[in-house]
């Protein structure tokens, strides 16, 4: 009986009109989608083969992630090139995507972001009316008046609309991964495959927590139109609202200072300490050459010490602030999702801050080899060597907690449906 | 019989269900939004005066005109409207090692997502059975049989829907607005005032245009369900898809050389080859002073700093040569200086102009969307856009135009007093003048939105006539 359920479900979603405009939304918009980030990619890997340094470049860098292709996350800005400087200073190389600012007045259209928006808006457009239409139609009180159990009939119709929904979407991200990987020059490791299918696991978690949560809206309400008001507003409220205003809320929480002020700060640093030593130099005028050397080199020792205070400093509040945007925008499965999405895909926080304690890590080594005319340091230099986390880094490191997340709220969903559709009234 | 129509819609809405959801959510998501961003207006106010005062302890200890480019930084105050309006996140693309990464993951909310999806949402809610929904349930037919033209019906329907919507968001925005008004440190000007209400009006005009793409819709369809659903697969292409690819659509079409290139292309231009053109050119001269002095310029060279005093000081022709020596090879130095910052300069124009055109393209493509076209505006009238970008760049230029020209005169003043003063000793510059951010003009920000607002409304005519010529032919049946 499940299965005839589940099959006239899938039939008369063959059949109906929303089937064809969300299939044909889902498939073009993932075809765009991937297209033009891999486009983006190649040039991210352009810019990268430029700015690789030589044995002479003391400069820190990354290659673009394969997978930015499908979850971009902070690619662009990890990807920017990191030039140690006298005193240990980082100098931080432009991104490509500045010369057009309006790419910072806009979202980045990729897979993550057509799953977490449109296809969470065609989940729910997909369960609106799971309940309420069959009863305003009438079949659902007929379907009961037979040996059905309401169990069976909502996993049935569940199943069967879940799988109309998500079985074309996957086909054409499947298609569309082909495509793109069929290029030489994007190369996938093992683990990025692994990264990319744990992605999509999480990626049909979170759109059956909306299908659950279209499906409670319909077995709390008596008419589609009031089901489809609620979804539509619920949607925008854990698709948007929470996460980006979680985001601001989190400042008013961690005192932060801001970059700006951070800037600032910095530039003082080593004009104070280069203008103390001038005037020390001026007051020991008879101070031969190994004086002077060795009072350049306490000069460099200062601003790289205390240039180490203040990155030190603002990183500790910094992770506070990103550990209670975190807590706060967990509330809605959007934020757990795209936290997850971006880990694996190696261009999300987590991965940001490791890179950024390599690349501090980086200038130790070599801040204090000899500075040239020019004020740069000079020599030979190792090769700045960046691993990404590994899939069980990013698990333990708050991945499990996410994916546990999405679980429990399809858990919740569904449970609460059930419950609802169990007390509702077909008449 | 118009009034009775619009009185008619309005009181169908308000007693709707969606009238009540909507209402409630928009009133608690934009004074919620409002409120939030009004306390971190406050924290960069504060942040912003720390900066000011951080600048202004710092020149008094340690201002030298070798280093003064990084002390005098102008800082720019957070706009008054950002409690309403974010726009660009300011701290997001610095070019520094501490950019703030969270906006890329998570873009801040403000009015504007309120205004773009919420109220949109609305009234595509709203709209969409106004006339398959009246056709279904058969009152469309009982109307039209009366002595009532369609024209009427739809311009009725059309006033009474877009005022029924206006209701939850003139009330929302007003109550956020009072407790913005309420903080001591916001003060909004006329000239303020007056770009709030042209916002108001870009988000009527806006919200409007998704009434009567929904009305359009409604009288395409047969069936409401129908069309709820065209309806919001529209709202999807023109809010979520297409502002968001045109960037990237047209960082395809128009190539932009690659940025770090170009840096290190004219890095080495001014650098490396500045060298050794300054070289080169500084050798010719003295090969000129060889051939014209001889002995004498040879020795000038072998002499010591000391003994080159002594002479100098002796010797009055000898002082002349070399005078004359260090002006030439000064000339030869600004010569190459000159020649290679030119060449620079043309390659990074280039590049510019290249940018510009890029970002002409991008914006041309996503005008197709009422979304980008409504940003435009509001993140202009709001000075928390594209544009307030260039005017703060355009404003710091000018303000060091008028900052080095009063530091050659005070450091001029300063070795005139004290002989041994150079770049690196300390100059008193606490009568000099202090950067003054002053919003660009009203009518220049409006100027510059101008297409934006023709777009609004053209989208606007051309949604009403679609949809007065879509239900001429409307079978009511």
């Amino acid at each position: 009986m499940f299965l005839n359920v589940m099959r006239k479900e899938i039939l008369e979603n063959l059949h109906s009109y929303k089937f064809a405009v969300i299939t044909l939304l889902s498939v073009v918009l993932v075809f765009t989608s991937l297209f033009v980030m891999y486009r983006d990619y190649l040039l991210r890997l352009e810019n990268y083969e430029i700015l690789r340094p030589t044995s002479k470049q003391p400069v820190a860098i990354v290659q673009p992630a394969p997978l930015s292709i499908f979850v971009k996350g902070l690619d662009e800005n990890m990807g920017r090139s990191y030039e140690v400087r006298f005193g240990g200073q980082i100098m931080v190389g432009s991104k490509q995507q500045s010369v057009n600012n309006l790419f910072r007045l806009f979202t980045t259209p990729d897979l993550l972001y057509v799953v977490k928006t449109v296809m969470a808006l065609c989940s729910i457009l997909f369960a609106f009316s799971t309940i309420t239409g069959e009863k305003e139609s009438g079949t659902i009180r007929l379907v009961l008046s037979n040996s059905l159990g309401r169990t069976i009939l909502l996993v049935g119709k569940w199943v069967g609309g879940y799988l109309s929904l998500v079985l074309p979407f996957c086909l054409a991200v499947l298609l569309g991964t082909i495509l793109v990987t069929l290029s030489p020059l994007v190369q996938m490791s093992s683990e990025d495959w692994l990264r990319l299918g744990l992605f999509m696991l999480a990626a049909l978690f979170y759109l059956a927590i909306f299908f659950s949560l279209g499906v409670l809206v319909s077995s709390i309400c008596h008419r589609s139109s009031t089901s489809l008001v609620i979804c539509l507003f619920t949607w925008a409220l854990l698709v948007f609202m929470i996460p980006n205003l979680g985001n601001i809320l989190g400042r008013q929480f961690v005192n932060l200072p801001s970059v700006q002020q951070l800037e600032v700060t910095r530039n003082q640093i080593w004009i104070k300490q280069v203008f103390e030593m001038l005037n020390k130099l001026q007051i020991e005028k008879d101070s031969d050459e190994a004086q002077r050397n060795k009072g350049f080199q306490d000069l460099l020792s200062k601003i790289n010490s205390e240039n180490d205070k203040l990155i030190s400093d603002y990183r500790g509040r910094f992770n506070n602030l990103v550990t209670a945007t975190k807590n706060i925008t967990r509330i809605s499965p959007t934020a757990s999702f795209t936290f997850l999405s971006t880990d694996l895909a190696g261009t999300g926080l987590l991965e940001e801050r490791s890179l950024k304690q390599a690349v501090v890590q980086y200038k130790d080594l070599i801040w204090d080899k000899p500075v040239d005319s020019d004020g740069n340091i000079s020599g030979d230099f190792p090769a700045f060597s960046y691993r990404r986390s590994s899939v069980s880094q990013v698990m333990s490191e708050g991945g499990l907690g996410n994916l546990a997340i999405l679980l429990l709220f399809n858990i919740l969903f569904f449970t609460i449906a059930y419950v609802s559709f169990l007390r509702y009234d077909v008449r | 019989m118009l009034r009775a129509i619009v009185s008619k819609e309005i009181h169908d809405n308000l007693l709707n269900l969606r009238f009540s959801v909507g209402f409630v959510l928009c009133v608690v998501i934009t004074v919620s939004c409002l409120m939030i961003l009004t306390h971190d207006y406050s924290q960069e106010l504060r942040d912003y005066n720390l900066r000011v005062l951080m600048q202004e302890e710092f020149l008094s200890k340690y201002a030298h005109t070798n280093r003064m480019g990084g002390m005098l930084d102008p800082q720019q105050p957070p706009e008054v409207f950002r409690p309403l309006i974010i726009g660009i996140p300011r701290d997001a693309d610095l070019g520094s090692f501490d950019d703030n990464p969270l906006p890329a993951i998570f873009p801040p909310l403000d009015l504007l997502f309120v205004v773009t999806v919420i109220m949109s949402l609305l009234a595509i809610l709203f709209s969409y059975d106004a006339v398959a929904g009246e056709r279904e349930s058969g009152t469309l037919k009982l109307m039209a049989s009366n002595s009532l033209s369609r024209a009427k019906i739809l311009l009725g329907k059309w006033l009474g829907g877009s005022v029924s919507l206006l209701i939850p968001f003139v009330f929302s925005i007003l109550a956020g607005v009072l407790y913005i008004m309420l903080q001591p440190d916001i003060h909004w000007d006329s000239s303020s005032w007056a770009a709030f209400s042209l916002l108001v009006l870009a988000s009527v005009l806006f919200i409007s245009l998704f009434y009567l793409l929904g009305l359009l819709v409604s009288a395409w369809s047969r069936l409401a369900t129908v069309s709820i659903l065209s309806s919001i697969f529209l709202w999807v292409v023109l809010i979520l898809v297409i502002p968001n690819l045109s960037p990237y659509l047209a960082a395809q079409l128009y190539r932009v050389p690659s940025v770090n290139k170009i840096e290190r292309e004219t890095h080495s231009i001014t650098g490396i080859e500045r060298d050794d053109l300054g070289r080169k050119l500084s050798g010719e001269v003295r090969k000129k002073f060889e051939r014209q002095y001889g002995q004498v310029f040879n020795d000038y060279l072998a002499l010591s700093k000391e003994e080159l005093l002594r002479r100098a000081a002796a010797d009055p022709e000898f002082k002349a040569m070399i005078d004359a020596y260090r002006a030439e090879n000064r000339q030869a130095w600004d010569e190459a200086n000159r020649v290679q910052r030119e060449k620079a300069e043309k390659i990074y124009n280039e590049l510019i102009l290249r940018a510009q055109r890029q970002t002409t393209l991008a914006k041309r493509l996503s005008c197709l969307s009422p979304y980008a076209d409504y940003v435009y505006v509001a993140t202009d009238l709001s000075g928390t856009g594209l544009r307030s970008l260039d005017y703060f760049s355009r404003v710091s230029q000018e303000y060091y135009g008028a900052l080095w020209p009063y530091l050659e005169k005070k450091s001029e003043l300063a070795r005139k007093k004290d002989p041994t003063f150079n770049e690196n000793s300390f100059l008193d510059v606490s009568d000099r003048p202090r950067f003054q951010y002053i919003e660009e003009p009203l009518k220049d920000r409006i100027s510059g939105g101008l297409l934006y607002w023709g777009v609004l409304l053209f989208f606007n005519v051309v949604l009403f006539a679609a949809a007065f010529v879509r239900f001429i032919k409307y079978d009511v049946r």
